[in-house]
């Protein structure tokens, strides 16, 4: 198989898992108590009233009609109008990418940074104090719930140090970069934008951090006790090639996958600590939604979320095809 | 960070800036197309209506400088002069009297889920003149009936937007964007993050010391608190119990609370079995403590009552007292209800009210104290509460439930009518003698007599006990040292009342 139908495989099966969550999500509404009328009208609204609301939200259709209509908007790219905002969900939706995918990128920058080197010494200084370390900040790192930790780290680095923001985002990464070239100041921004995000993407990065370590550690010491490593040490490379060339290369086939799996789930799945610190991302307006039952606000950050889970996946089946091409003919 | 970089308090020499952190953001900046608390505070800075409350729930003058029933069922409003809309258009008579259509019938623009927020306005099929109607200077609105609390209504309910540049413009605009007269115009709006306005320097009212104002929200309660303590937020909304001793502490902040228009309640259904008994209903009355709750549960923030109606509300009653805790009383009037024995379930949400599964939790366990009744609670979340407590027959509405009403026109009337009175949207009870007393209120035209009429309604409430009636919900704010502002009964937070130490 090319690579080419590879990826044309991979794309068809992501837009079937898109559909099959916008249909369970559209189906799902039915059977949920509560309606989207209670979230729009008073408690003491008359039957009238909510009548009106039903039919100017089109809550009085049946429901083939409503999923048929649904889909028809959607393929033509409308993904409706907040029931209780009154805003275009499309517009909505995608206003808050933005700040998830930063924190998303900020906390696996944070946990690729950290997590590789550490791994790497940790493995090739086996039993020496600085692998005693690394696995207890990787064990440490796995057992905090990240909940705990963002809020230990706002009450001691924000509200007794006063070094970080507690919570919000008030610029965003690309105003930062605009900063660059234009009048706004640039270290000024900078900072700004580093006292907001350092200490949601430290939370949300932590155990993703101390998973890498534990995965290149022993993924390291797996490779370097392989014959090929001897061979390559017999043939005498000097030690830096071996480890990082030969040995590294093979044990991050493993950690990309994770890395690919966990920037979905980063960007689908930081709902708790974009709640502590927050953080207006994608998570903060699928629990409104939830609340709210703004089924087309939910269903719109759902389609994106799922997107962005698929093709964050591709993205990795790509790279892993390119790093082991025995991938594609599998 | 030092306090420059955050958009938060800074001297300038024009002003200050203040940063406002509430549990929720808006849900659309539409003032007409919402019926939340949150989306009003944020929205209340840019609009307007024609007439305002102060911070005790009195009434004030707003856009409109006087107004009068020129015969019943008629409101006059006469418009203040010299009112200018954010871009600079004048207010119009023809602009209120859009606004008001707007709210009021479904095909003007949206379907309003405020429609009858202003009392049953005259049909428009009906012979005769319109039911609003633009004059020079002033606003003729006519309704079905006397509509005795016209302007209580007004000076609650009723923002006015400009006809104008409602029609130019979509709703998904008109929701991301205002165009009132009130003291602050918006500068930035961040959906779900942030709504930045700036002081409106062409203001018709005083106009404001703060110079900017930055309203945003954090559901968790920790973080609201965090934020004030850490001096970025100089107003942070419903600090829980629990965190009110860590603000006292601080150098930075403190608490400043008023008691809401916000009544906790018990509710009973009339027509079920034990419900239907008097004595069972009184019983139960007598068997929860609900100081004790009060001062163990929410640390004292809240006031106990006796009746469907606040204290600053006009028809409460001042000689009623609440129902004493009372075991063995409730103990005999159980008996007497023929329903010893009886097993009854509490349905509560959960994290609507403050502390409201807490409150729901300590209710049930002291009716289970008695020797001859047991309950239960049942926790639901609100949305799916509230689908089974506005169910259009009362037969698919809980049995027992606690819920919470707020009733910001400050009159007994729109707390009774819609939960006690067997015409009600939410009604458990079904009386002739409290739907005589209301019908009675509702067509007469002397305040006074209309006043004794509620009151008389609130005895005969406090004796048939359709409700366990349970506390008064206070607003908990955390504010800084830095400003002065005293909050409202309303739980609308007026910006432009903020002043610097």
């Amino acid at each position: 198989m090319s690579q080419g139908r590879f990826v044309a495989k991979r794309v068809l099966q992501g837009v079937g898992v898109v559909w099959g969550v916008v249909s369970i999500v559209f189906l799902l509404r039915f059977i949920t108590p509560g309606s989207a009328i209670n979230a729009v009208a008073p408690l003491d609204a008359d039957q009238e009233t909510r009548q009106a609301i039903a039919r100017e939200l089109g809550l009085d259709q049946p429901l083939h009609v409503q999923y048929g209509d649904y889909l028809v908007s959607l393929l033509q790219g409308d993904m409706g109008f907040s029931y209780v905002r009154g805003q275009e969900v499309t517009t909505l939706v995608f206003s808050k990418v933005p700040a998830t995918v930063e924190l998303a990128v900020a906390a696996t920058v944070v946990a690729i940074g950290l997590s590789i080197p550490l791994g790497v010494v940790s493995a090739t200084r086996r039993n020496q104090p600085v692998d005693w370390l690394a696995t207890l900040f990787s064990l440490a790192g796995i057992s905090t719930p990240n909940f705990w930790l963002g809020i230990m780290l706002i009450l001691v680095l924000a509200v007794q140090l006063g070094i970080f923001q507690t919570s919000g985002r008030a610029v965003a990464a690309v105003e930062v970069a605009a900063a660059v070239v234009g009048p706004a100041s640039f270290v000024k921004t900078l900072r700004l934008w580093l006292a907001h995000i350092t200490l949601p993407a430290v939370a949300l990065g932590t155990y993703f951090t101390a998973l890498v370590t534990r995965l290149t550690r022993s993924g390291m010491l797996d490779e370097l006790g392989k014959p090929y490593v001897r061979a390559a040490r017999a043939k005498g490379l000097p030690e830096a090639m071996v480890r990082y060339k030969h040995a590294l290369r093979n044990t991050l086939i493993p950690v990309i996958t994770v890395l690919g799996l966990q920037l979905g789930t980063l960007i689908g799945g930081a709902v708790i600590t974009e709640a502590v610190f927050s953080w207006p991302g994608l998570g903060t307006l699928v629990i409104r939604s939830i609340n709210l039952r703004d089924w087309p606000v939910l269903q719109g950050s759902l389609i994106v979320i799922g997107t962005s889970f698929v093709l964050v996946n591709i993205l990795v089946d790509v790279v892993y095809s390119s790093l082991d091409p025995r991938v594609v003919n599998d | 960070m030092d306090s420059e970089d955050t958009a938060t308090a800074t001297d300038s020499a024009a002003g200050f800036d203040v940063t406002v952190t509430m549990g929720q953001m808006d849900s659309g900046l539409d003032p007409q197309d919402h019926a939340e608390t949150n989306t009003n505070i944020i929205v209340s800075q840019a609009y307007e209506g024609l007439m305002d409350r102060d911070k005790e729930g009195g009434i004030v003058a707003a856009l409109a400088t006087d107004w009068e029933r020129v015969e019943p069922g008629v409101a006059r409003f006469t418009l203040r002069d010299g009112v200018t809309f954010h871009d600079g258009d004048p207010l119009t008579a023809e602009d209120v009297a859009y606004s008001i259509r707007r709210i009021v019938f479904n095909d003007v623009g949206i379907a309003s889920p405020q429609s009858t927020d202003l009392g049953t306005l005259k049909s428009r099929e009906a012979d005769g003149p319109p039911p609003v109607e633009p004059g020079d200077g002033e606003v003729t609105v006519r309704f079905d009936g006397l509509n005795p609390i016209v302007f209580q209504l007004f000076a609650t309910n009723g923002e006015i937007l400009q006809q104008s540049w409602v029609e130019e413009n979509g709703e998904d605009y008109i929701n991301r964007n205002t165009n009132g007269t009130g003291p602050f115009r918006l500068s930035e709006y961040a959906s779900g993050n942030r709504v930045v306005f700036e002081r409106n320097e062409e203001y018709w009212g005083d106009v404001p010391e703060v110079t900017e104002t930055t309203l945003n929200a954090s559901t968790e309660s920790s973080t609201r608190v965090n934020r004030l303590l850490a001096e970025e937020s100089e107003i942070v909304t419903n600090v829980p119990p629990q965190e009110v001793a860590r603000v006292n502490e601080s150098d930075a902040a403190e608490i400043s609370s008023v008691p809401s228009t916000r009544i906790i309640f018990l509710q009973m259904r009339y027509d079920v079995e034990p419900f239907s008994s008097q004595e069972f209903r009184q019983a139960l009355n007598y068997a929860v403590d609900v100081e004790e709750i009060v001062e163990n549960v929410l640390n004292g923030f809240g006031s106990i009552t006796s009746q469907p109606t606040l204290e600053q509300f006009v028809g409460h009653n001042p000689d009623l007292d609440p129902y004493p805790y009372d075991p063995e009383r409730a103990e005999e009037l159980v008996e007497e209800s023929g329903f010893a024995g009886a097993e009854i379930t509490l349905e509560t949400p959960i994290g609507r009210y403050l502390k409201d599964v807490e409150i729901a939790q300590a209710a049930a366990s002291q009716i289970s104290e008695l020797s001859n009744v047991t309950c239960e609670v049942e926790q639901r979340e609100f949305n799916a509460l509230v689908q089974d407590v506005t169910a259009s027959s009362i037969e698919d509405r809980p049995r027992f439930n606690l819920l919470g009403w707020g009733n910001a026109e400050f009159d007994a009337s729109q707390t009774i009518t819609p939960l006690l009175s067997s015409t009600g949207d939410l009604t458990m009870l079904k009386n002739d003698e409290i739907d005589g007393l209301l019908a009675d209120a509702e067509s007469e035209a002397d305040p006074e007599a209309r006043e004794e009429t509620l009151q008389e309604a609130n005895a005969r409430l406090n004796e048939l006990a359709p409700w366990v009636f349970m506390h008064q919900q206070f607003s908990v704010y955390g504010t800084s040292t830095d400003i002065s502002w005293e909050p409202r009964a309303d739980e609308f937070i007026d910006v432009d009342t903020v002043s610097q130490m």
